[in-house]
């Protein structure tokens, strides 16, 4: 643990400059600011190209059949027919690709990649991560992950196509593009487990002398937490991957039962004999935790926004601890409710209905918590703020929704319905993205060094909350009136046919959603060259990012650290401002009053006529 | 929001509607409370003057313990409450008699609907005969097999009467939705399940894939008709009349090598 020794010695100065070839730099850098980056550059790429194929998902479920406008005729003959309209095949593709894109290369980056290597270190005192080389391998693996899953658009066959859920059958005897799809989601599992184990030994190991776990920020101890998911979960993936990708390839039988009448492949040399369901227990076994890796971190990010902007210490900070490490180890007891209507035993539907309840408990309590901070605060409504206050209202729907679903008799008539489409984009785009904004315009001039544009900014949280909503909520009412998932075409169904008005409004303002978040880009591109210079802590916030430099060195701080309190002491009353950074000596904050309440002496007496 | 739900006719798709809307009507309840407190703290504790201080206040136990114990008490209840409704509907030992067996296999991308003959009793099945001519693998030696029917799409059932399903796949994962019944399952090859409804309304009604099976997915609908007994009564002579002429015009009753059961089966589209 030789980078852990240096933590106490390494006070690096301001012009401490590393002479760096522009590749160990920018390309092969080991210096987790600059690989937050990357993953932040990288992720969001990956949200435009997923987010591109969900607005061809969007065209034909609102006009199916129908040309897609302006480029339809220009794209490649396996994807439109002769009109340029979107094909069955290419539909199926388009789904599995925009789910797997945006849970895997875009929210589990953006919120364990960028921020946990952004903000773990710095918010712990800490001169970079503890493993930086592993660190660096960790971000490589997941744009070549990234590179094989899309490799898919040249092979025969096409893209994966069986949901990002990739269940068995469809998915052992599918294309070249399903074994894409699983060697990649095999190396971004080996990136998470190796950022899973940097994340634990570094914020065990590498804290600022003074600082205990319970002087942790939330969004440190949120992806503390979250690694120990990753570490526990993701081998549980890795080895159902291997099995599957046996399946298809060495004509292996763990998820296939024999005499298999498919006509796209020979079946004889499959022996049969195994289980369709072992898949999807494997499966939600880690992607049930998963959905925690990817709104744990989020949790984390909006609480210190809230209690930043409110200017109050967070709601019951204790408990939010223990909430976290209580979602953590129930999430671990809940993967059967993906899998109520799956054909396994219905008695399994009991036990995963009361473990799922008990989870919403915890979820509450957050919730309530982050009402408690806002009560009585004072609340300054900044981009970041808006960001997290929205997270906070979005993620109630969320939750509500996911009560519907865990009453298992309710769930046999929305399961695999677009309620569950509804449910996920309110957790995940309504929660997780959210919160990544949030986060993003929060550590902006941290990262940058400059300000971002607050009137871009607001535009794009307005635009993209009204019409995330506009998006998003009409598919619970689909939901309801039965509209299957995954469907190319809901006109089919007679009784589906009167919901289409309502796709095609949800498909105007999904167009909305999309484009508004090039204000985004637009802002932070812009921002990053020209923006106003960003003071160290222009949030006035306590924890220990805000002491180093914007942007802050290779090896982080200039000053030497020591943690003397808490992350959240907003307007304490022993401190003249309304923050007390965590590093502040207490005989400092006691000679800070003394000399305030000398100048308010002064300027009081000056009234009287004699001064200093 | 509940008005969208299709019309229920199915017995045990009251109790799902009724925990629907008790669910519904908390949610909105829970929703309505926390976001009318949220925007009045938004309103009310935002930044008016600089300088002024938020209330330095970290929080407090008992609150935080009511705040667990609350929605714990309510979430037990849900489930407890929700779960003698599932168990009605899903526990084998609570399934009622039923009055008609009917065996349904998905198959990318159509459904097989299989009714035991005049005889009422299934041919025996073994997974090795299956084919697309022979989607159930009907054992051709075994004679109660002769006069089992299988349709493709359209699956009749009589009113008011509980239909038992033996459900199974032959190729991947789909899943059995009929939305008016409040009915749906997973068909999972290599595995049979059973799943139950009784129709309290005669008329036709869509049944759906709900499960992703290929780009076929979204055109595995079939219809269900539900019918007077009597009507039903008539519909099964006709297709048992057919399947008994299909007999005849095969010629000798000695058929072991030939598919009769699979002779009504019309030529099943390959992927
Ligand atoms: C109050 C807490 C929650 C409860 C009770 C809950 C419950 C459920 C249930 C029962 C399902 C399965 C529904 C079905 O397929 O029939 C489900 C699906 C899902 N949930 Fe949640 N959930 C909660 C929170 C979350 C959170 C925080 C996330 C992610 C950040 C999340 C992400 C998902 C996803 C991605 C699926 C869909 C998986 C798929 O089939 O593709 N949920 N949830
Ligand atoms: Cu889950
Ligand atoms: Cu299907």
């Amino acid at each position: 643990m030789e980078a852990a020794l240096q933590t106490d010695t390494h006070a690096h100065g301001g012009g401490h400059a590393h002479r760096e070839s522009f590749i160990r730099h920018y390309i092969f850098s080991t210096d987790h600011k600059m690989i937050a980056k990357q993953f932040m550059f990288t992720a969001i790429i990956f949200l435009f190209i997923g987010g591109a194929f969900a607005l061809f998902i969007r065209w034909q479920l609102a006009y199916p059949g129908e040309p897609i406008p302006l480029i339809g005729q220009l794209l490649p003959s396996t994807w439109v027919n002769a009109d340029g309209a979107v094909t069955a095949e290419w539909y199926t593709q388009l789904l599995t690709m925009h789910g797997s894109i945006m849970i895997f290369a875009v929210i589990i980056p953006l919120l364990v990649g960028t921020f946990g290597n952004f903000a773990v270190p710095l918010m712990i005192g800490a001169d970079d991560m503890a493993f930086p080389f592993l660190n660096m391998v960790s971000f490589w693996l997941f744009p070549l992950a990234g590179v094989l899953m899309m490799a898919g658009f040249f092979v025969e066959g096409g893209m994966a196509a069986a949901g990002w859920t990739g269940y068995p059958p469809l998915s052992a005897i599918a294309s070249m593009g399903q074994t894409l799809w699983i060697v990649s989601l095999f190396l971004i599992g080996f990136s998470s487990i190796i950022g899973g184990v940097n994340y634990i030994t570094t914020v065990l190991n590498m804290r600022a002398p003074g600082m205990n776990m319970f002087d942790l920020p939330m969004t440190v101890w949120a992806v503390f937490i979250t690694a120990i998911i990753i570490v526990i979960g993701t081998p549980v993936l890795a080895a159902a991957l291997s099995m599957l990708f046996m399946d298809n390839f060495l004509h292996t039988s763990f998820f296939m039962p024999a005499d298999l009448v498919v006509a796209t492949r020979d079946m004889s040399r499959t022996a049969g004999g195994g289980q369709p369901l072992l898949w999807q227990h494997l499966f939600w076994f880690y992607s049930h935790p998963a959905v925690y890796i990817m709104i744990l971190p989020g949790m984390g990010v909006v609480s210190d926004v809230l209690a930043t902007f409110a200017r109050k210490p967070l709601y019951g900070y204790k408990a939010m601890v223990f909430a976290i490490i209580a979602i953590a180890f129930l999430g671990i007891l809940v993967w059967g409710h993906h899998m109520f209507q799956s054909g396994m035993n219905p008695l399994l539907g009991t036990t995963f209905m009361v473990s799922t309840m008990v989870i919403a408990v915890p979820s509450a309590i957050k919730t309530f918590n982050w009402l408690g901070t806002m009560w009585r605060g004072q609340m300054e409504f900044t981009v970041p703020m808006l960001n997290a206050v929205a997270f906070v209202s979005m993620f109630v729907i969320g939750g509500l929704s996911g009560i519907f679903m865990a009453s298992t008799p309710v769930d046999i008539f929305i399961h695999d319905t677009y309620f569950i489409v509804g449910h996920i984009h309110y957790v995940l785009f309504g929660g997780s993205l959210f919160a990544v904004f949030a986060g993003l315009y929060y550590w902006f001039p941290k990262m940058s060094g400059r300000m971002f544009d607050d009137r871009i900014g607001k535009w794009h949280f307005w635009l993209t909350f009204i019409t995330f909503n506009g998006t998003f909520f009409p598919m619970h009412i689909l939901g309801v009136g039965g509209m299957m998932r995954r469907i190319y075409d809901p006109t089919v169904y007679d009784f589906l046919k009167p919901f289409q008005p309502m796709n095609e409004f949800i498909t105007i303002n999904a167009m909305v959603l999309g484009f508004a978040q090039f204000l985004l880009v637009y802002n932070m591109v812009y921002s990053w060259y020209r923006g106003r210079a960003a003071k160290r802590n222009p949030w006035r916030a306590n924890t220990l990012e805000w002491v180093a430099p914007s942007p802050p060195p290779h090896g982080n701080f200039d000053v030497p650290l020591r943690v003397y309190r808490g992350p959240y002491e907003f307007s304490s009353p022993e401190s003249v401002q309304d923050f007390l950074p965590q590093n502040v000596p207490p005989e400092e904050v006691v000679a800070q009053r003394a000399r305030h309440e000398k100048r308010l002496a002064a300027s009081q007496t000056r009234d009287g006529g004699s001064g200093e | 929001m509940l008005d969208w739900l299709p019309e229920n006719v199915s017995v045990f798709g009251e109790g799902v509607d009724h925990l629907f809307s008790l669910i519904y009507y908390i949610s909105v309840a829970i929703f309505i409370l926390v976001n009318a407190i949220y925007i009045a703290f938004i309103f009310r504790y935002r930044r008016k003057r600089k300088g002024e201080r938020a209330y330095y206040y970290h929080g407090n136990n008992i609150l935080e313990f009511s705040w667990t114990a609350l929605p714990f008490a309510l979430f037990l209840f849900l489930a407890f409450y929700s779960d003698g409704i599932w168990e009605d509907i899903k526990y084998s030992d609570k399934t009622p008699n039923p009055d008609l067996v009917v065996e349904v296999m998905g198959q990318a991308y159509l459904w097989h609907f299989r009714y035991p003959g005049s005889d009422g009793i299934f041919g025996r099945r073994d997974s090795r005969f299956m084919a697309t001519t022979n989607p159930f693998g009907i054992d051709p030696d075994d004679p109660n097999g002769k006069d089992d029917y299988v349709t493709i799409n359209s699956m009749n059932i009589p009113v008011n009467k509980t239909v038992l399903v033996h459900l199974s796949s032959m190729d991947v994962i789909h899943s059995f939705f009929l939305p008016n019944m409040r009915v749906k399952q997973d068909a999972v090859p290599g595995q049979w399940v059973d799943v139950w409804f009784n129709s309290i309304k005669t008329g036709k009604y869509e049944i759906a894939c709900a499960e992703l099976c290929g780009s076929g997915h979204y055109l595995m609908r079939a219809v269900l008709t539900v019918q007077p007994q009597a009507d039903f009564d008539t519909w099964i002579d006709e297709q048992y009349g057919s399947v008994s002429a299909a007999l005849v015009a095969a010629g000798s009753p000695d058929q072991k090598n030939s598919s009769a059961p699979a002779a009504t089966t019309p030529a099943v589209p390959t992927k």
